[in-house]
């Protein structure tokens, strides 16, 4: 039942799997290890992508390491959650603090294209204050990065990754109109619209990452439902269906299951390359430039377990800061039950959403948020009722039988960064040999004041369109973000608007890890925007002979 | 999967969506390799094993009109290819480890407090010790610095309510749809029903969904 | 890289149906020009009267142009509705005002007599009535939904525009009857005015409507294949010669007005390829079909636009023969 053959890597042989046939496959170009090449990435996921196809696209040499396989979602995708764990990253983690963090299919993913082959697909750009929130709304840091530039990049992005947007969108500054149509709304999205209707405040269809109509040789969404353990139609547009087949096109390599274990460091304090684990053996890579693109635990466990004589704290960590300020996002919910029938596992699980809270400043604590229509699959929707309601015997059963007559709404909320909201490597090891990342998390008042709030907002909604037996989900957090900053100097942040180290010249860090604050809105279309932006920004880096 | 009037989706069962278009290749053997999940253990031996299956029965005790759901196979099964969720809790063993502690500390109990296995007491005794277990009230010596409660709803729970709601049982008692690739849904507002999803039997309409259901393809 | 355009059979079949519509709107420009000539031979054969066998020709070729429209309503409302479940009894009335009309239609059609029908003009008048009806009904349940008439519900919710094409039939073949029924040796005439510039008014304006459904839908799939430009822009513009025809002088060939009629109802037959196509390469392709039929491209849909045509065309002949 877990246990699927293990998968051996797919792109030795010049050719990757082409992701839009069974057994498909399109040539790609290899590279030797010994062969300086001018970028390594790790990790292809949201940050990793981008900047893989980009970079190749300008005609650098780029070789792309992923932990986890390269699958073609046609053929390896099963309509099944338990299996589907196969796409998520379940090495061991340890958590704790006060609000222990719940990793795995929560939020860390371990495929070619990242946690995106099995995200739930929302793509929102951050309200324009937040990249200054210190200093305009007085809480957590600056972003190094201008909005109106960023608007440019989410622009691209949004094309790029074809999302499925209303013709307007009713918050925040204009923007370009969605390259697709929204999909139509569920049932549940529909009793989100009707609750924000009654409370006075607008809702949208929710700007997806999926087809509404053809793109290529992606058809458009079958509305099936299991996005989140991976879509086997291809409508989602993934990292995977996206900017991975033009990285490769543009001559970038990928190696898939491959684990970099260390970045290497010469004397003069430069990245040369990286030791990383494929098929049994650990071999080393060279390159000109390392760009670190694991997520916000990975990376700055990457980064602490490259250690030297001349680095003790680890790389590009003379502030102190790498795997310091990670941030989740508050995922808290309120179910209840309609008369009607609502089948919620019809269609993406977030058709519909509002994001009144996140441009309504008239509130007594900082930070935003918006929320969401639901719809779980079967085996998270036990986890919530045994989580949230300690069910359990003929209850939790009785109880799972109302399964299509559910709804919920589940916020995206903004935490606070904060300095002991860490990532650190703990005594055990993991099948590498590799020490395992510690979480550690508490929340802060400010959290706790955000999700209250929240709770007793998304409650009001669902009384006001008649829903019964409401309950609240007080406990889950999802998105990751922080660990290595980006900032303006070399004493608070990690990496610099280039995602540059401070440290290291030739050493990047691109991924959801450099976020200085994480915003009330799901983070990957900022993530990709941040790729993009990198990929120009080291292009004319290069021209200027300035890597 | 069941046919008595009594069930909320009287004559529903997914598998007979397997050979249709809602199902497709990858999806048919991974179910086909969950219906026949080895009924013997592989990773507990005899003695936890039977423990384990007293556990099963009160986490989620099933009707009797169709054959159980074998939780206890799945949760060894699980355990037999050590496959981890991607974190734990500080306080928490890994996951053989925690398994192999807290059955064996729940058996203590049972005999500390009736001198008798677990699984040999009655329903009303397990789900006592249970619910103390939930609750963080027990302290034998053998759960070993293991938290109780943390073992209940992190392990216990977490393991055996996934193990049943992966089974296609248990889709068709929810009336849930199953696999759906590559024929997804149509009818997305309230109160539609695609003609391959599940008819429930609200009051007055039993006979109808029952109709309904054995055409569900 | 472009992975914007498809690639393998899909874009095979695409470039093939493209190659085959180009084809065939420029082939149906051939010939007019003789054609043209012999209208105005025979126009001014009768002077001062309209052939009555003309007539009937213009008529039978209105009950084609409603046969058409209610066949494209019939099968496009019976999958539409039948997704809906037919949850409300008056679902089924455009399925059957639809097969009615399209029967008298074929009726008329065969039909070589100069005398109205009541029958016929009861159905007709039917299916007007219940076009009217379905889009009171349509309007209703958009602006009772969240979002009101917002994009979102004009994409997804009941389709203002379909139960207009039932009014349609039932319109035009109204106007057959009335065509068919004037009096020997007078130009055809409803309610006082020729008959030919009474149906041409008429489907210019059909047409516009239905470009504007058309043009909805297509703005719903983001126009993701180029050819989903063409019922945009060659109906309107036969919509035009249309209405020019039908406010300006009589009694003269048309070719470009028939020309790009002719062109349209081409594009109204090759939509339904198109659309076919479509349906082919969603997920699952046909053999999904219970899914793909009803989400995917409406293969019923694309047809309008050349009953629309017909009668378009049938307008034209009535001009062309009726004296200056
Ligand atoms: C279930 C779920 C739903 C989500 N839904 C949404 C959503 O709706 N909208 C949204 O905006 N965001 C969503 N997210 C979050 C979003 O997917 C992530 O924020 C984003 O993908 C992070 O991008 P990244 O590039 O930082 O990391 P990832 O996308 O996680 O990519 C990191 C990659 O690096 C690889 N890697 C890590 N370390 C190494 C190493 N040492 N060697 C080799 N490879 C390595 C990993 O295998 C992985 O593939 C969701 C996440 C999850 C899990
Ligand atoms: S609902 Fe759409 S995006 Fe989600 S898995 Fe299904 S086809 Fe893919």
């Amino acid at each position: 039942m877990y246990a699927d053959e293990p998968m051996r890597p797919r792109t030795m042989q010049g050719r990757a799997p082409d992701v839009f046939t069974r057994g498909g496959w399109i040539p790609m170009q290899l590279r030797s290890d010994g062969e300086e090449v001018d970028f390594v990435v790790i990790g292809t996921g949201a940050g990793g992508g981008p900047l893989t196809a980009r970079l190749a696209e300008k005609g650098f040499s780029v070789v792309a390491f992923d932990a986890g396989p390269y699958f073609r979602p046609l053929e390896e995708f099963a309509s099944d959650e338990a299996s589907q764990s196969k796409l998520f990253w379940t090495d061991e983690r340890i958590v704790d603090g006060a609000n222990p963090l719940k990793m795995g299919a929560n939020n860390s993913g371990k495929a070619v294209g990242g946690s995106t082959v099995h995200f739930a697909m929302v793509s929102l750009r951050f309200r324009p204050e937040w990249f200054r929130s210190r200093t305009l709304l007085g809480y957590g840091a600056d972003w190094p990065l201008d909005w109106r530039e960023m608007w440019t990049y989410y622009a691209q992005a949004e094309q790029d990754l074809s999302i499925s947007g209303p013709l307007s969108y009713p918050w925040g500054p204009k923007r370009p109109r969605y390259p697709y149509r929204a999909h139509e709304v569920n049932a549940a999205g529909l009793l989100l619209a009707k609750g924000a209707e009654a409370m006075g405040y607008r809702w949208s269809p929710t700007p997806l990452a999926t087809v509404s109509a053809p793109r290529g040789n992606s058809p458009p969404c079958v509305y099936r439902g299991f996005c989140r353990v991976g879509c086997s139609t291809n409508a989602k547009q993934s990292q995977l269906v996206t900017y991975i087949p033009r990285a490769v096109r543009a001559g970038a390599e990928i190696r898939d299951l491959a684990m970099v274990g260390r970045i290497e460091v010469d004397a003069t304090g430069r990245a040369t390359g990286v030791h990383y684990h494929r098929d049994g053996v650990w071999r080393f890579q060279r390159a000109r430039n390392v760009v670190v693109a694991g997520y916000a635990i990975e990376t700055p466990r990457l980064l602490l377990n490259s250690a030297t004589d001349r680095f003790p704290d680890g790389l590009a960590n003379s502030s102190g800061l790498v795997g310091r300020y990670l941030m989740t996002q508050s995922n808290q919910a309120v179910w209840g039950e309609m008369e009607e029938e609502v089948r919620w596992n019809k269609g993406p699980p977030s058709l519909a959403l509002t994001e009144h809270w996140n441009y309504d400043d008239r509130k007594d604590f900082f930070g935003g948020y918006c929320w969401m229509g639901q719809g779980p699959l079967p085996i998270e929707w036990s986890s919530v009722l045994t989580g949230a309601r300690g069910l359990w015997g003929e209850a939790l059963r009785r109880q799972m039988e109302n399964y299509n007559h559910q709804i919920g709404l589940k916020m995206v909320g903004e935490m606070l960064p904060h300095l002991d909201n860490r990532v650190t490597l703990s005594e055990e090891h993991d099948q590498y040999g590799l020490p395992i990342p510690r979480i550690t998390y508490s929340w802060t008042d400010n959290d706790k004041a955000l999700i209250d709030h929240g709770l007793a907002q998304m409650r009001t909604s669902l009384e006001l369109v008649g829903a019964r037996n409401i309950f609240l989900q007080k406990d889950d957090t999802n998105h990751l973000a922080g660990t290595a900053r980006m900032g303006f100097s070399r004493e608070t942040s990690v990496v610099d608007a280039d995602c540059r180290s401070w440290d290291i010249p030739n050493l990047f860090v691109c991924d959801g890890s450099v976020f200085p604050t994480t915003g009330g809105v799901n983070p990957h279309l900022t993530i990709t925007a941040i790729a993009l932006r990198t990929a120009d920004r080291i292009e004319a880096l290069a021209k200027r002979g300035e890597l | 999967m069941t046919d008595g009037t009594a069930s909320r989706y009287p004559g529903y069962n997914v598998l007979s969506k397997r050979d249709g278009p809602s199902w497709d290749e990858v999806t048919r053997q991974v179910i086909d390799r969950r219906l026949n999940v080895p009924r013997e253990p592989r990773f507990l031996d005899p003695e936890r094993f039977r423990t384990l299956k007293a556990v099963c029965g009160r986490i989620l005790p099933q009707p009797p009109e169709r054959p159980d759901v074998p939780l206890a196979a799945h949760v060894d099964a699980k355990l037999f290819d050590n496959a981890l969720d991607g974190y734990r809790h500080a306080d928490l063993p890994p996951l053989r480890e925690a398994w192999l502690r807290g059955l064996a500390a729940l058996d203590a109990e049972a005999h500390a407090a009736h001198g008798r296995a677990f699984a040999d007491l009655a329903y009303r005794q397990q789900d006592t010790l249970l619910r103390r277990c939930e609750a963080g009230e027990l302290s034998h010596p053998a759960w070993d610095g293991m938290p109780p409660a943390s073992f209940f709803s992190q392990r216990v729970l977490a393991d055996i309510v996934a193990a049943y709601y992966a089974h296609p049982s248990a889709w068709s008692e929810i009336g849930y749809g199953g696999p759906a690739s590559p024929r997804g849904y149509v009818r997305m507002g309230a109160n539609r029903r695609d003609p391959w999803e599940a008819s429930e039997a609200r009051p007055g309409r039993e006979r109808t969904a029952l109709k309904e259901n054995r055409r569900v393809r | 890289m472009d992975t914007r355009s498809p690639t393998g059979p899909v874009a095979v079949a695409l470039a093939a149906a493209g190659g085959m519509t180009v084809l065939g709107m420029a082939l149906s420009g051939a010939g007019l020009r003789r054609s043209g000539r012999r209208v105005a031979a025979r126009a001014n054969a009768v002077v001062g009267a309209a052939d009555r066998r003309t007539a009937v020709t213009a008529a039978r070729r209105l009950n084609r142009a409603s046969g058409t429209l209610a066949a494209s309503v019939l099968f496009d409302s019976a999958v539409e509705h039948y997704r809906g479940g037919f949850h409300n009894k008056a679902m089924y009335t455009p399925l059957v005002a639809a097969t009615l009309s399209l029967l008298v239609s074929a009726h008329g059609h065969r039909d070589r007599g100069h005398d109205a029908e009541l029958a016929r003009d009861l159905v007709y008048a039917g299916a007007g009535l219940a076009g009217l009806l379905g889009t009171g009904f349509h309007v209703f349940n958009v602006g009772k939904k969240p979002g009101g008439f917002g994009w979102q519900n004009l994409f997804y919710s009941a389709p203002l525009g379909a139960p207009a094409a039932l009014c349609l039939s039932g319109l035009l073949g109204w106007l057959s009857e009335r065509v068919r029924d004037n009096a020997p040796d007078t130009a055809p005439l409803v309610l006082g005015i020729p008959a030919g510039r009474v149906v041409g008014a008429a489907t210019a304006a059909g047409i516009i409507g239905t470009v504007a459904e058309a043009g909805l839908l297509h703005l719903r799939g983001q126009f993701h294949d180029p050819f989903m430009l063409l019922p945009v822009t060659v109906p309107p513009v036969a919509a035009g010669f249309c209405a020019a025809a039908a406010f300006g002088g009589a009694g003269r060939p048309r070719p470009l007005a028939r020309w790009m009629l002719r062109a349209s109802a081409v594009i109204g037959l090759s939509g339904s390829a198109f659309h076919a196509i479509g349906v082919a390469r969603s997920m699952g392709g046909w053999r999904n079909w219970r899914q793909n039929l009803l989400d995917g491209p409406p293969l019923p849909a694309p047809p309008a636009f050349t009953g629309l045509a017909l009668a378009g065309l049938a307008a034209l002949s009535l001009l062309e023969d009726q004296p200056e």
